[in-house]
Parts: C-alpha cells; structure tokens; sequence
C-alpha cells in the first residue's frame, strides 16, 4: 500500500459498490453453489424430520457422482486456460474404462500395472492432440473432434460393442482389494470425491505458484506475447492436453471401477459435462482467465442440482433444460465482469 | 466566443457545450465546451486519459452524454448511436479501422448498404464504379477488386474517408490517422485534409504527434484531465506553449542531454537476411553493430525492414528463414528461439504493445515477470514474495500508473502499458535492448519518462538498439543511426553529421519514390 505512484482520482461509494459486484462475479461459482444449496435445502422433501437433500449419505453421494465430471473438469480448465479445447475426453474415458476391465478382468493384470497402463494411454492420447494442435498448427476444436471420432472408433473395434464386466469375484485376491479401494470410502468420504479434492488442490496450486503455472494463463492471454517472453508455447500446450489425458484416464478407472464394468459406449457427452462445469465456474473461453476452484464448484452445483430434481422426482429431461439455461446464465456473468 | 456573436466567423457546424461524462468512480469528462466550424481543421490534443476519445465517442454515438448539449448547424441533436451519428453527417476514422479484411475494397465500401439489382442480387458493377469514382476524388486510383488485407493502411484509411464523404458527411472525425503511415503517405493525407477543408467540411484531427498540428490544424483544443484547457487559433501559439498547455507545467527537457561513453561492440551482426514471408519484408544481408552504452537508431519509411531486423536478431523468425551471424560480447551465437536469445541477453520491445508484449487479460505483476520467472524459481516454485518484491520495485522506479500490482494490464494507459513492457526486460540482465516504435502513441510527458529510462540503461552499459519512425526522436537520442531501405541497410550516419535529409534520402536509397501531386515528400520534423 506504500507504492509511491497513483494519483487515480476514485468516488469512494462507487469503488465499494464495484468491489462488492467484483468479488461476486469472480467468485461466482461459490456463489452459484450456495444458492444451489440453499434452494436444495429448502425444496428437499423430509423423511422422519431428516431433510433428505442436506443428509450427509446423500450429499456424499452427490460428490461422489461428481467426481468423475470434477477430474476431467480439472484437465478440461487447464486446456481452455490455454485458449484450447477438448473434446475427446468422453472417448477417452471410454477407451481406458473399457481397457482397464479388459486388463483386470480378462488378461489377468494385477492392479498397479493396470492403473499404469491406463494412465499411460491416456496420456499418449493427449499428448497426440497436444502435438498436433501446437505441430502441425490445426485448431484443438477440429484436432480433437477427430480424436473423439477415432478413440471411439478404436475403443469399439478392439472391445467390440459390449461392455467387460469388472466384478470382485473375476478378480483374485488383494489386487481386487486395492482396485476396488477406488470405489470405497475414507471414514465417510468417498474415495473418488478424495482424488478429485486431491487432484484439483494439486493443479491449482501448480497454476498458482509454478512458473508453468504462470505460462499456462499467458499463453491463454497472448500466444504471441509469451513466446516474445520467452515461453515456450508449443511446449505448454503438449503439456497441458497430457495432463488433460492422464486427468481424463484417472476419472476413467474411477468410472469402470465403480460401475462394475467397462462399457465402449460410456463417456457420451461426458466432454460437454466437463466444459459446462468449466464455463460455470468462470473460466473464459478465450483462455487465460479462470481457475480451478471455479470448476469444481461448477462440477459441484451441477451435481447438486441433477440431485435436488432427482429427489423431487423431476425428470432427467427437464435436468437438461435447467443445465442449459444455467450456461447461459455462467456466460453473462462473465460478460457483465468483463464490462465492469 | 460563439459564433451568431461574430457574424465574420463562419458558422459552427458542431457545438458541444458542457459535456460532462462520468464513468463508474471517474470524472472523465467535465464540462467540456468544444465546437466545430465549415472548412476548419480542428486538431484536439491531450494526454492519453485527458478525455478525447470520450468526447469522440459521445459525438459518434458510442457513449451518452451525462450532462451538457450537442448542436448540430445550430439544431439540439440527440446522437443516440452510431447509426444516428452517421445519419446526422458525423463520419469517424478510427485508429484501428473497422473494416473487414476478407472482403475486397468496393464490398467494404459498400458494407451494410450494397446496392442491388432490379432482381434483387448485389449489383457489383455499380458498387465498383461508384468506389473508383469516389477514391478518384480524394486521388487515389485503387483496383476496387482488391481484398482489404493486401491494401496498405493508408490506402484502407482513404477508403474509409471516401466512404464517409458518400455518406455525405458534414464533420470527419479523424482519431490518430497519421500513426501507421511513413512521410509520404502522411504528405498524401494531408492533400485530402486540406481538400476535404476547401468542400466545406468540419475536421477533428485528434493526433499526439504535435508537428502536424502547425502542419495541418486551424485551431487546437487541449484537454487536460477531463477539462478543457482552451481553444486557440494555432497563429497565436507554439510548440512550448502546446506542450505547457497539454501537460500542465513547462516540460523543458523532452530528450536527455547527458553524455554517454560507448565501450566495446556488444552486438554484432554480419549479413543478415532473412526470406521473405506473408506480410513481411524479406532482409538482404544487413549488418550493423552496436556498443555497450550506446544508443544507435534504426531509421527509415515505414516497411523498409526495420522490424524485420530487430524480430532476426531476437530469433523470432524460423530459424531455416534466416542466413548470417550475430555476435555477443564478440562470441557468434546460434539462436533459434526468442527464449534462447532472452537467455543470450538480448530483449525486444516491440512495436505492438496490445498485440505482442503484453498478455492484456492477466495484471501488471504477471506481464512485468513473465521473461523473467526463471530468475523467481525455487526448484519447481515460484518465490511470490521475492517477485512482488522486485517488480514493485519496478513499478516505483519506472514510475508506472497502476492501482495495483493485480491490475489487469488492459486497463493502464498506452505510456504505462509501455512501461511494463519495458519493466519486463528490465527484471532481467539485459546486455542488448531492441526497440520498436518505442514512443508510438504515448503522450509527450510518458515519453520524456522513456527517453530518459532508455538513457539510463545505456549510462549503464546496456546496448541499445532503436527503431523508430519519429526523426526527431532519432536524431535527439541516438549516438548513430543505420538508415534501412527496402530490407537493406542503405547508409549510417554519425551524430554530429545527422539531419533530416540525410536520413531521408538513404531512406529512399533504391526507391523511386511515386510522385504525388509533385509534392516532396516530408517526414516529420521537429521545430527548432
């Protein structure tokens, strides 16, 4: 506060008013989230005096169904901080979720390969799209697109159209144990609410306090400007959709795990889940502005609002309609900061 | 002071009065009386912030008047738009014009009004001929097939000019026309000022550049901080007492005058070319060098490879583009990458600040250390405190005008925006400086800052290399200058023996310049 410069002439109750609309906007996936909450709250019907929506079993559960969309909502912020996107995440999730039951389930692979393996694919999938849109210069929207395209064809013609059933007894063992760790509970939390706690403080604060971190929002903000500083863009870009694949082949074994199965066909409009959380949460699809925090918050009250219609018994089609007006909503927030 | 009080003076075509406007914790403009009268060229000056593209932006439309009365030949106006502007005889040549560069000049001519056919198809013969017509009264002869994006900025701007006078405007705003032009074109548009003046037409000529003012302008206002400091027949002033009005106290050294002691050759540069690729200038075998201390000038028309030039050295073209050696510190260096050449000591400022020194959406802080984060990581970390530390140190010492360090950098002034893209050099142990246009659109007091900051680090052993097409600028600041024409560096003169003309003609060394209306082309020149 001793800087010695600005003379900027500023009305003190204008600036309050502005401060107040500010915090609002920036944090308006918070914000978004305690509304959601709190109409929730209110409009859960009660059982025994027990307010179904805020019951603790039931608010795991939420999270626990976020999980998956919050993780690859994760890699999926990253790519559009760069000013990218992807929309291959669903067919990859499908290609690792099927492989892993193939591997655990039919060729007898223990558990830590497995999970290698899976991760491994998924980054060798990202990594493809990173090198092709930073290469070979083609848009990540079309780069991407065809990589939807081809995972699922892949997936498909190695797995065949069904799904590889994943159950504890085709499994032997402790393998089986430490698998299905993935599908368990740490005291009252769910395991996989857990690796997305965990993987979204990892890269926030990797975006926050690591130079790549820094090169990831500049490189979102001005590709041309970065690489006059010195940053390596091509570099940033590969990095990020890798990361993007190994977050999206994590949320597949969490997926395959807990549904028991392996399924080609899973995964559809998962990529649309991941970029309505991102958007929700205040990312800017020009890159450059956003965060993590925001998404997950976004992932979150998307998951609480398909809970608050599913335990008034609305149909998951009307869910669409509130998701779709709630986009809406997210982008003219982010308009109204900009203009402000 | 109006004029039905002096029947002599002819009528004002536009009267603002009062014109007070305030933005959410700004007074940005208040109560600003300015008008316009037939056949004037009404030059309004200001530094950046002083309120003249708000008062442009009410008069266009763009914004609404809080308070205060707009009359338009006598009428109260209402200018709810910028549709309703041009309707009402209100043309605007923005700095970055809005035209599309897809489509060919005629199409752009036409845009949002094309004439049709009896049949109702787009009628391209008529809309051709009517644009050659129209460019052919300003002079220009111009192939109306031509896509925007091949035309030159001048070219683009007269279109823009053509267009507003078919749509019979009465007042012509023109905001900085002269920014992207060399001396030639600046000579040419001045023609067409001074033609569009004899038609009848009210001209507001908003520009930094104060030698054109005496150039071209009836009048000038000066604005200062949202006010009006005066209107004054441009007879009855000069240089100093502009530039006393504009930045509020007598500003008596705009260049540094102090001694500098170049030492030995840091940079070295032998035979550089580089192949020739869209949208820019190839280079033929440059070499120049420049000392440590020393201040050395890169001179020449607007296209002649300058910034081609400093874009080979900082490695920013494919490294298969370029043929020739560089040296540092007398060692040749093999450079494939503005990072590698960052990492060699070399730093860039370029020409484009919006465009390609600064990440506008991210804050000061961020831009000031982007080139320079290596020098803030501990291991995989960012030391955030020792950052802050020295960029805020930076923002003391450039004296930059930031609410914070969390700033976005959108939001700071063009000499302050400028001033962070140096401060992100700065942060580093610059041996080479590299500038491009450095003082481009930034107000007189900004660039005496920067004048003396560039000094500084010359003072302090830095090399400095400048390119820049302001002749004063060269000539007061720089210990030499290489004179580049046509991807090729034509001549280099020593301090003592530089002078306008000199420059002038290396600059055109292997042109033939195109004769235009007889007229000697001019760059701009500084008042003794």
């Amino acid at each position: 506060m001793t800087s010695p410069s600005i003379a900027v002439p500023v009305a003190a109750p204008a600036r309050k008013r502005g401060r107040l609309l500010e915090k609002a906007l920036r944090f308006q996936g918070y914000l978004g989230l305690v509304i959601v909450l709190v109409i929730g709250a209110v409009f859960s019907p009660t059982k025994d005096g027990v307010n179904l929506f805020l019951d603790l079993t039931n608010q795991m559960n939420v999270l626990r169904y976020v999980a998956e969309t919050g993780i690859i909502a994760v890699g999926m912020t990253m790519v559009i901080l760069i000013g990218e996107i992807d929309l291959s995440v669903g067919s990859l999730l499908a290609l690792v979720a099927t492989l892993t039951a193939h591997l655990l389930a039919r060729a007898g692979y223990s558990t830590a390969p497995t999970i290698l393996l899976a991760l491994l694919v998924g980054a060798a999938v990202g990594c493809t799209n990173g090198v092709i849109v930073a290469g070979l210069r083609i848009p990540s929207f079309v780069t991407t697109l065809a990589m939807m395209t081809f995972a699922r064809g892949l997936v498909r013609v190695v797995f065949g159209g069904l799904a590889i059933p994943l159950l504890p007894h085709s499994l032997g063992g402790t393998a089986a144990d430490s698998a299905f760790f993935f599908a368990g509970k740490v005291s009252f939390i769910p395991v996989p609410a857990l690796v997305m706690l965990v993987m979204a403080v990892i890269t926030g604060l990797l975006l926050r306090f690591t130079p790549f971190g820094r090169h990831v929002y500049a490189v979102g903000g001005n590709a041309v400007a970065s690489r006059l500083s010195g940053v390596r863009v091509e570099l940033t870009r590969v990095a990020v959709f890798t990361a993007c694949g190994v977050l999206t082949a994590l949320a597949a074994l969490i997926h395959g795990i807990q549904l028991n199965q392996g399924a080609p066909n899973d995964g559809i409009t998962y990529e649309l889940n991941a970029i309505a959380a991102v958007v929700i949460g205040g990312t800017a699809l020009q890159g450059g502005i956003g965060s993590i925090a925001g998404s997950i918050a976004g992932a979150w009250m998307l998951g609480l609002i398909d809970n608050s219609l599913n335990l008034n018994n609305i149909n998951s089609d009307v869910q669409l309609l509130v998701k779709g007006a709630l986009i809406v909503a997210a982008v003219s927030l982010q308009r109204l900061q900009r203009r402000s | 002071m109006s004029a039905t009080e002096h029947p002599a003076v002819p009528e004002a075509l536009l009267m603002m009065r009062g014109i007070t406007k305030r933005f959410p914790g700004v007074l940005a403009l208040d109560g600003v009386d300015f008008e316009v009268r037939s056949a004037e060229v009404h030059a309004m000056m200001g530094e950046n912030g002083a309120g003249k593209s708000t008062l442009v932006k009410i008069l266009s439309g763009v914004y609404h008047l809080d308070r205060g009365e707009i009359r338009l030949a006598g009428q109260l106006a209402q200018i709810g738009d910028p549709r309703a502007a041009q309707r009402q005889g209100i043309a605007i040549i923005h700095q970055e014009l809005n035209q599309v560069p897809e489509l060919r000049a005629f199409e752009n001519f036409f845009l949002g009004r094309e004439k049709r056919t009896r049949l109702g198809s787009v009628d391209e013969r008529t809309m051709r001929q009517e644009t050659t017509e129209w460019l052919g009264r300003l002079g220009l002869e111009l192939d109306p097939n031509r896509p925007l994006r091949e035309l030159r900025v001048a070219e683009r701007q007269l279109l823009e000019i053509a267009k507003g006078m078919s749509l019979q405007a009465r007042i012509m705003v023109m905001d900085e026309p002269t920014t992207a032009l060399n001396a030639e074109e600046v000579a040419q548009l001045f023609q067409v000022v001074d033609r569009l003046r004899q038609s009848g037409m009210g001209i507001v000529y908003i520009s930094h550049r104060i030698d054109e003012i005496f150039r071209i302008a009836d009048r000038v206002t000066v604005l200062r901080d949202g006010r009006l400091v005066g209107t004054k027949p441009i007879s009855e002033i000069n240089r100093d007492s502009l530039i006393k009005m504009m930045v509020g106290r007598e500003l008596r050294d705009l260049y540094p005058t102090s001694k500098r002691q170049p030492g030995r050759a840091v940079l070295e540069v032998q035979d550089l070319s580089v192949a020739s690729m869209p949208g820019r200038r190839e280079l033929h075998g440059a070499s120049l060098s420049v000392r440590a201390g020393e201040i050395v000038g890169l001179g020449g028309l607007l296209g002649s490879g300058r910034t081609e030039l400093l874009e080979a050295v900082f490695a920013v073209p494919a490294r298969k583009r370029v043929r020739g050696t560089i040296r540092i510190d007398g060692h040749e260096v093999q450079l494939s990458s503005p990072r590698q050449a960052i990492r060699a000591g070399i730093s860039f400022v370029t020409e484009d600040r919006k465009g390609q020194s600064l990440v506008l959406v991210r804050s000061v802080g961020e831009n000031a250390s982007l080139a320079a984060l290596h020098r803030f990581a501990l291991g995989p970390l960012l030391r955030l405190r020792k950052e802050a530390q020295e960029v805020q140190g930076m923002v003391r010492d450039l004296r930059i005008k930031t609410p914070s360090l969390e700033t976005p950098a959108a939001s700071l002034s063009g000499g302050n925006q400028q001033k962070v893209a140096l401060a992100k050099f700065l942060l580093l142990d610059t041996r080479v400086l590299l500038l491009d246009e450095p003082t481009q659109g930034i107000d007189v007091g900004a660039k005496a800052e920067i004048y003396a900051l560039i000094d500084g680090l010359a003072q302090r052993g830095v090399a400095v290399l400048l390119a820049s097409s302001d002749m004063p600028e060269l000539l007061a600041l720089c210990d030499r200058i290489y004179v580049m024409c046509e991807g090729r560096v034509s001549g280099e003169v020593q301090r003592q023996a530089a002078t306008q003309e000199r420059i002038l003609d290396f600059a055109t060394r292997f042109t033939h310049l195109p004769q235009f209306h007889g007229e000697r082309p001019q760059m701009a020149r500084s008042q003794p």
